[in-house]
C-alpha cells in the first residue's frame, strides 16, 4: 500500500522542513504585496515588506514531496511507522511555540 | 472584494470547524445513540466527514492566502505600531499551525480511508484532535484579529 508508506513520510517531512524553510527563510517565491510582484526565491523586500509565507509552503511541499518519494524504495519491506504523521508535526507545533515565545514576553 | 473573500474565508472556517469537530467528538467519545443533542453531535458516522473537511481545509486556506497580503499591508503594521505583541504572534502561529495542518492533510485522508484501518485508530484520534486544535486557535486568532482591525 503506497499512501501507508507515503503519507506518514510526507506529513513528517512537510513539518520540519517547513519549520526550517520559515527559521532560515527559505522561500520557493517572494511575494512584494505593494507592487503586487512575485520573486523566485527568497528576495531581498522591495518597496514595502517582502512576503515569504507562500515561498515556505512551496518550499515545504516541494521537499516533503520529493522525501516521500525518494522514501517509498526504502520502506518498501518495512512499513514507515505511521506515528510520525501526527507525532512529528505535533512536535513541530509545540516547537513553533517556543521559537515564537517572544511575541508574548514582551 | 476583500471584505467579500474576508467573509467567505470566514464562513468556510465555520463550515470546516463544524465537520472537524462533529468527526473529533465522534471519534475520541462515540455515542451509540442520538439519544438528545450532545449525544447526537457525536453520534455520527465521522469517516463520512473526511472528504468534506479535507475540501473546506484547502478551500479556506487558499481564501486565507488571498486575503493575506492587505492584511500584511494594513492590519499587520497596525498591530506593530499599536505594539499589540500578543494578536500579531498569534496570527503568527496561526499561519504556521495551519501550514504544519495542509501538509498533514494527506496522512489524515490515509487514516480515514474505508474500510477504516484498527491499527490507525489512535493515528485517527491524533490526526483529528491536532487538526481541530488548529482550526479552532485560527479560527478564534482571525476573529480576534478581524475584531481589532478587521473589515474598514
Amino acid at each position: 500500500m503506497i499512501a501507508a508508506r507515503f503519507t506518514p513520510v510526507f506529513a513528517a517531512a512537510f513539518a520540519l522542513i517547513y519549520c526550517l524553510s520559515e527559521q532560515f527563510n527559505i522561500a520557493l517565491v517572494t511575494f512584494h504585496p505593494r507592487l503586487r510582484e512575485w520573486g523566485l526565491l527568497t528576495e531581498a523586500p522591495r518597496n514595502g515588506p517582502g512576503m515569504y509565507w507562500y515561498g515556505w509552503v512551496g518550499t515545504a511541499a516541494l521537499g516533503a514531496l520529493a522525501i516521500a518519494l525518494l522514501s517509498l524504495p526504502l520502506t518498501r519491506n518495512r512499513a514507515a511507522p505511521q506515528w510520525i504523521g501526527w507525532a512529528v508535526p505535533l512536535a513541530t507545533m509545540v516547537a513553533f511555540v517556543y521559537l515564537l515565545r517572544a511575541f508574548f514576553f514582551r | 472584494m476583500v471584505t467579500f473573500l474576508l467573509i467567505l474565508h470566514g464562513l468556510c472556517a465555520v463550515a470546516l470547524l463544524g465537520a472537524l469537530t462533529h468527526q473529533t467528538f465522534a471519534v475520541w467519545w462515540p455515542a451509540r445513540k442520538p439519544a438528545g443533542m450532545p449525544t447526537a453531535f457525536r453520534a455520527v458516522h465521522a469517516a463520512r466527514f473526511t472528504n468534506g473537511v479535507i475540501l473546506l481545509f484547502i478551500v479556506t486556506f487558499i481564501l486565507g492566502g488571498v486575503i493575506y497580503p492587505p492584511y500584511r499591508l494594513a492590519v499587520r503594521t497596525y498591530l506593530e505600531t499599536a505594539r499589540l505583541w500578543t494578536v500579531n504572534g498569534s496570527f503568527e502561529l496561526k499561519e504556521q499551525f495551519l501550514a504544519i495542518g495542509l501538509g498533514m492533510l494527506p496522512f489524515y485522508w490515509h487514516v480515514w480511508r474505508q474500510p477504516l484501518d484498527e491499527a490507525l485508530s489512535g493515528a485517527r484520534r491524533a490526526t483529528c484532535a491536532i487538526l481541530s486544535f488548529a482550526v479552532w486557535f485560527g479560527f478564534l486568532t482571525g476573529h480576534v484579529v478581524n475584531n481589532v482591525r478587521g473589515i474598514f
